[in-house]
This record gives structure tokens, sequence and C-alpha cells, in this order.
């Protein structure tokens, strides 16, 4: 008989000093994430407010070690540095990163400004790209980094109004992370996940309307998804379990993009 | 407020309003430009508007009335 041996094709837990880092960890799904996974890893919480950043380790998990990473991801240029530092300083690696921060700004071409299309790129996409830059160096960190999941969103795969540049920047993050879980294979496996619309603190006066409540349950054959649908997902890639998935795109949107029915 | 007429006319992609227009008169009046100048209200004037009072304003005048009354 024939007994398969599933190793893991990373060494997981080889580093004691071990972090997971969630940007965009303040709000929405992201803090969702990070409050669900301190009960077990040790996590980086990147956001732009302090005062949010507070509260959001206020509500982890104290069995295990958090850090604070206060820095804007719209300021690009100096990412790299500023997380190479922050590394340093600390003294530990960081093995998993899950990519949370998004900006969307809903707004029609015409009303369009660089100013927007700058930002929605910088946050949603080329914050992803230097971020996971830095943790592949082996100055930085050790080259510890073995899993990334990116958020996205069904924009990245279907079309809607006012959506444009939003759609443009989670389709580049995934085209990105494809062509990556190919050449950083088999040290990294990267994955995203694209969530339909859940209710969150973002969306929740969206939610407060009875008249899109309606049209949501036409629209979601599973009914309202909420964050910890997404957490579930995240969860399974980050973990062994999913040891031979890279380089794919998940859905979880309760049915929303493959209804056709009018 | 001294520049709002010429802010809405951009908005509405003509090249000036008097301000007693039908906001539905407008060519280019469709649910798009009510999200443009939904944003343009938050963006410039911190003000929240909702589609529904954008389309209850029905004249660049009721508009300007609108944005006033929020600001206040």
């Amino acid at each position: 008989m024939l007994t398969a041996v599933l190793l893991p094709y990373n060494n997981q837990n080889q580093y004691e000093s071990m972090y997971l880092l969630i940007s965009g960890s303040t709000s929405g799904i992201g803090q969702y994430l990070a409050v669900q996974l301190s009960k077990e890893y040790n996590l980086i919480l990147n956001g732009r407010n302090g005062e949010k950043l507070s509260k959001t380790l206020n509500l982890c998990d104290k069995g295990k070690q958090h850090l604070i990473w206060k820095f804007d991801l719209n300021n690009i240029e100096h990412l790299d540095s500023n997380l190479t530092e922050f590394l340093q300083i600390n003294n530990i690696q960081v093995t998993t990163f899950i990519h949370c921060a998004g900006f969307l700004k809903m707004l029609p071409l015409k009303t369009m400004s660089l100013n927007v299309i700058q930002e929605t790129m910088n946050t949603n996409f080329f914050s992803s790209v230097m971020i996971i830059k830095t943790l592949i160096n082996k100055k930085a960190n050790d080259s510890a980094l073995q899993n990334v999941v990116q958020i996205s969103s069904t924009a990245s795969i279907r079309g809607a109004k006012a959506f444009n540049i939003y759609s443009a920047s989670k389709g580049a993050m995934d085209a990105m992370m494809r062509s990556l879980a190919v050449e950083l294979a088999p040290k990294v496996r990267l994955n995203s996940v694209l969530p339909g619309g859940v209710q969150t603190q973002m969306t929740d006066t969206m939610f407060n309307d009875s008249e899109l409540i309606e049209k949501m349950s036409k629209d979601y054959p599973l009914g309202l998804g909420f964050p910890h649908d997404i957490y579930e997902m995240v969860n399974f890639l980050i973990s062994e379990k999913s040891r031979w998935i890279t380089g794919q795109q998940f859905v979880v949107d309760g049915g929303r993009s493959i209804n056709i029915s009018a | 407020m001294e520049n709002f007429f010429n802010e809405i006319a951009e908005l509405l992609e003509v090249d000036s309003v008097t301000g007693n227009e039908a906001l539905n008169s407008f060519k280019c009046w469709d649910s798009l430009t009510i999200l443009s100048i939904i944003a343009h209200a938050d963006d410039n004037y911190g003000i929240t508007l909702t589609a529904a009072e954008v389309n209850n304003a029905k004249t660049v005048n009721g508009l300007k009335d609108l944005f006033v009354a929020k600001k206040a």
C-alpha cells in the first residue's frame, strides 16, 4: 500500500519570531481577520491611523505577540525602506502576508482625476508589489516569506459602473499574483480571495438601506455575506491544508457572480 | 460657494449654468453624474448627500440650496 507523506513545500514554523503581516488591518475584513488570526499567529497590524491601530490591537488575543506598523501605503516611495527598518528594529521575520488594504472611490471615468487613479493603484496594487518585494529580500526579511493572500474583489473579473480604476487595480493585483506564484515557487504560495459585497463597518450605511438589502438578497443566491465567510477562506489558504494550491483566484460571493437570473 | 455654478457646469458638461435649469434637462443627467455630484460635495464641501436628495433638488438653484443647507 502506498502511503503519501504530505510534507509542506515550505518549512513553516521554522522561525520562532514568525509574524503574519496584515495590511489595512484597522477596518472591515482586515480588522476581522486580525482579531480572528491573533489567536494563532503573531501579528503585525498595518494601517495609517494610530488610534484605529491601537483599537484593533486591543481587540486582538493577548496570548500572542502583536506589533503595530503605522504606515500609509499611499506613500509608496518610502514603503520598502520603512518596512525594512521596522523589521530590523524589531528583529523579526514575516512568513505570511495578507493584503487587505483597499481604496475605493466610486467615480465615473469622466470625473476621475489622476490623483484618485494614483492613490487607488498605490494602495491596492503597488503597495502589495513593494511589500512582497521587501519580504522575499534576504537582508530585510531573511527571505522568510512563505505565503501571500490578497483580498481582491469580484470587480477584478466582472464589471460595474464607476468601478473602473478599482477594477483595474484589483485585476493588476491578481495578474501579478499568478506570475509570482510561478516565479517564487516552491518557496512562496500566493492566492487571491475575491469577496462579493460583505457587511462591514464601511458598508454599514449601505446595508441600512432596506431597498438595497432586498435587491441584494435577490442577486445573492446564498444571501448576504459576512467577514467570517472571507476569514474561513483566508484561514484555509494560509494553512498547510492548501499546500498544493497557488496562483488562484477564489470567488467568495454567495453565488452573486454566477447568477444570471433576471 | 462663489464658484458653485462653475463647478456644477463642469460636472454637467456645459459651459455655464444660470441656476434655473431643471437638472434632468441636461443631456448628461444620469446616475453617474449624480455620483459625481455626491463625490464633489464630499471632497470639496465635506458634506454627505444621497442620490435621492440630489434628485429631489430638481434645479441647479435647488442643488445650491441643498449644499448650503447641508453645510450649515
